[in-house]
């Protein structure tokens, strides 16, 4: 190519790598809030969020929420701020780790009491652990579903795991009289005296019609509802009120009633 | 990013994508029909393919963030083009520095997202880094007045690269255990080193980054503070001790004083700068070649000299929005290290990005440290490239961090 074609194509990119440069620009800006706005959503719809529970303060009954990590103390840049004569700074740090608890850490040598024993190391808080710090008496509280041993007994150190499901103690067999096993439907079903509904449909323990039909009060959807009033309205021989525009003679009021089958009727009654 | 089990959140999309692609097509393209290369139609092939597994197959290795992916390897991709145009030999090296450092990327992500107990290895990283910077003053040469490099066979090393990552891992992790004195000693150490060497520019770039993590660890503005005045102290001692601190200040001040001598460097990259105007002088036309270190420390004037002050303003941008991501992955932490590692791995890029491009400006006095990214040096690429895995690492266990949360809300979340 010759250096001036070259040079006219070059002079002519310059825009073109600049409206590129632009656009991808552009489109990490717009990345950049909408991925916030999702996080922004996603976190509302998950309040509990990095927490792995809360520290309830037993004195005045304020409960803080609890990180995975942290410090325990009066400053402000404490994860959970406490306030009292015997509250250090920084008192104390605590770590979730998974299937151990959370992690007490005294700082400096603060007091912390553990379910009444002095820590003097690193000791580990399960759900329902009494912690003292400075005095002041705190409760751990951990969610559910978080991997962490089995809550001892209050007082208890040695904390136990999450017992295995074969391990669990299964209830003893049954080695009473039997119950006689029904032969026929009738003796299946002897108080209907209809037939029995089929196998594989919702057997609602009786709340059928004698001629085997659903009752509205269980009814599972609106066409179900419908027929089942239908057929209530039938038997009780119940006549619905036809919806008018005419105001009846002698009431001022407009109103007429609704049709019955449409009428909001309490289920549970 | 995207955990198997969890939801999509928004990509940056298959349009950015295109367009980096795009960019670095027709920009290889353009070389090629300058020069009638084979290399240069290959690198407008290959360059755009890179590109596209490193952003969007990357994703499949780990729940990565496309977003901080795709600006990375645009500014890498950017930094080959530079080169290849000045210099094809050592654009074709930066080209096998780029493919080393996105392995060392993926290794330095998959380290913090498996690695749980950092003690032992942040020992050993303590001890290595001791170690690494000792080199320079027993085997090192001394050049443009530091002694900071050592060369193994014809390869030339640059420790203070290298430790910069232990810099950043050692010091979170002690910090996160609040063990501030030794956090402190070990920082001290580094930097004693440093000033051994006479790379200040370097020592001025891990003060400033341990000061931000100091800050964000403790939040005492006293600290702070006490940082500031002891940087004012200590870089009036340096200016007092040291000859070519002295000499570069002046430069700065009035470089037009002596503009064959000392101040011939910045004074080329003023007047390429305004060359190139607002629209650059056109990919492969410009006489760049006339800087000094125009593939290192002046390659943002090189830039701007070919592509105009408006594609150097995007170029600015990409670097912020780099910055914005890392911060927000920092904030997303579920865990202090984690969030000191990637709030230190940020300013790091940050500060180191503001002193060159501040120094190729004239707006600070110009220190010798690299663009990230971009400038020539596979110690420069490997680490830059490592800090942006040391991030992505971060921001993938923030993902598992998400999904865990979900899954708990799912089965109550309450008390036990």
């Amino acid at each position: 190519m010759s250096p001036q074609a070259y040079e006219l194509i070059s002079m002519l990119m310059r825009y073109i790598f600049v409206l590129i440069g632009l656009m991808i620009v552009w489109r990490s800006f717009r990345w950049l809030r909408r991925d916030a706005r999702a996080y922004r959503k996603e976190m509302r719809s998950l309040p509990d969020a990095g927490l792995v529970g809360e520290m309830v303060n037993l004195a005045t009954g304020e409960a803080q929420p609890l990180p995975r990590e942290g410090v325990i103390g009066a400053s402000r840049e404490c994860d959970i701020r406490l306030k009292g004569p015997g509250i250090e700074r920084t008192h104390a740090r605590f770590a979730f780790e998974e299937g151990k608890g959370l992690k007490i850490i005294p700082l400096r040598r603060a007091s912390v009491l553990l379910n009444g024993d002095a820590l003097r190391g690193p000791g580990y808080a399960l759900h329902g652990t009494q912690l003292e710090l400075g005095g002041i008496p705190l409760r751990v509280r951990l969610f559910a579903g978080l991997n962490v041993p089995y809550p001892a007994p209050f007082g208890e150190q040695a904390a136990q795991p999450w017992p295995e499901e074969e391990d669990l103690e299964r209830p003893p067999e049954w080695d009473g009289p039997q119950l006689a096993q029904p032969e026929t439907e009738q003796e299946a079903y002897p108080y209907t005296g209809y037939e029995a509904p089929a196998p594989d449909s919702r057997d609602y323990d009786g709340h059928y019609t004698p001629d085997g039909q659903m009752t509205w009060q269980y009814a599972y959807s609106l066409d179900e509802l419908n027929q089942a009033m239908e057929r209530q309205n039938q038997q009780e021989q119940w006549q619905p009120v036809q919806p008018t525009d005419q105001v009846p003679d002698g009431e001022d009021q407009a109103y007429s009633a609704p049709p019955l089958r449409h009428r909001r009727r309490d289920r549970h009654a | 990013m995207r955990e198997k089990s969890g939801k999509r959140r928004p990509q940056p999309g298959r349009a950015m994508l295109a367009a980096v692609m795009l960019f670095f097509f027709l920009g290889f393209f353009l070389l090629a029909l300058n020069d009638g290369e084979w290399k240069s139609f290959l690198l407008a092939v290959l360059v755009p393919l890179i590109i596209f597994i490193g952003t969007a197959g990357m994703s499949k290795l780990f729940p990565s963030d496309q977003l901080l992916l795709a600006l990375t390897n645009f500014l890498c991709a950017l930094g080959v083009l530079v080169l290849y145009r000045l210099n094809p030999e050592k654009g074709m090296t930066q080209a096998g520095n780029y493919g080393v450092g996105v392995v060392c990327m993926v290794f330095c992500t998959y380290l913090v997202r498996y690695v749980s107990n950092w003690k032992w290895l942040t020992v050993l990283m303590v001890l290595g880094s001791a170690g690494l910077m000792v080199l320079p003053l027993l085997i090192g040469r001394e050049t443009n007045g530091a002694k900071n490099w050592f060369y193994v066979g014809s390869v030339s090393v640059q420790p203070s690269e290298v430790v910069k990552l232990a810099l950043l891992l050692c010091v979170s992790w002690l910090l996160s255990q609040r063990r501030f004195l030794l956090a402190l000693l070990y920082v001290g150490m580094c930097l004693a080193l440093l000033m051994l060497q006479k790379d200040l520019g370097t020592a001025l770039l891990y003060y400033g980054v341990v000061l931000i993590l100091l800050f964000a660890a403790t939040g005492s503005r006293l600290l702070v503070l006490c940082g500031v005045l002891g940087a004012g102290g200590g870089a009036f001692a340096g200016y007092q001790m040291f000859a070519h601190v002295k000499r570069r200040v002046a430069i700065w001040l009035n470089p037009w004083a002596d503009s064959q001598g000392a101040g011939y460097q910045i004074v080329q990259s003023l007047i390429a700068i305004v060359n190139g105007g607002f629209w650059g002088v056109g990919l492969g036309l410009g006489n760049a070649s006339v800087i000094p270190e125009y593939y290192n420390d002046f390659i943002f004037s090189v830039i701007l000299h070919e592509f105009g002050v408006i594609f150097g303003l995007i170029v600015l941008c990409m670097y912020l929005f780099i910055v914005i991501r890392g911060m927000m992955i920092a904030k997303r932490s579920r865990t202090v290290f984690h969030s000191l590692l990637a709030a230190g791995c940020t300013a790091m890029l940050a500060l180191q990005t503001f002193v060159i491009i501040g120094g190729n400006i004239k707006l600070i006095p110009l220190t010798g440290v690299t663009l990230p990214f971009i400038s020539y040096g596979g110690t420069s690429m490997g680490s830059s490239l490592c800090v942006i895995g040391l991030l992505q690492g971060v921001a993938s266990r923030n993902e598992a961090g998400v999904n865990e949360d979900r899954e708990l809300a799912m089965q109550g979340g309450g008390p036990l």
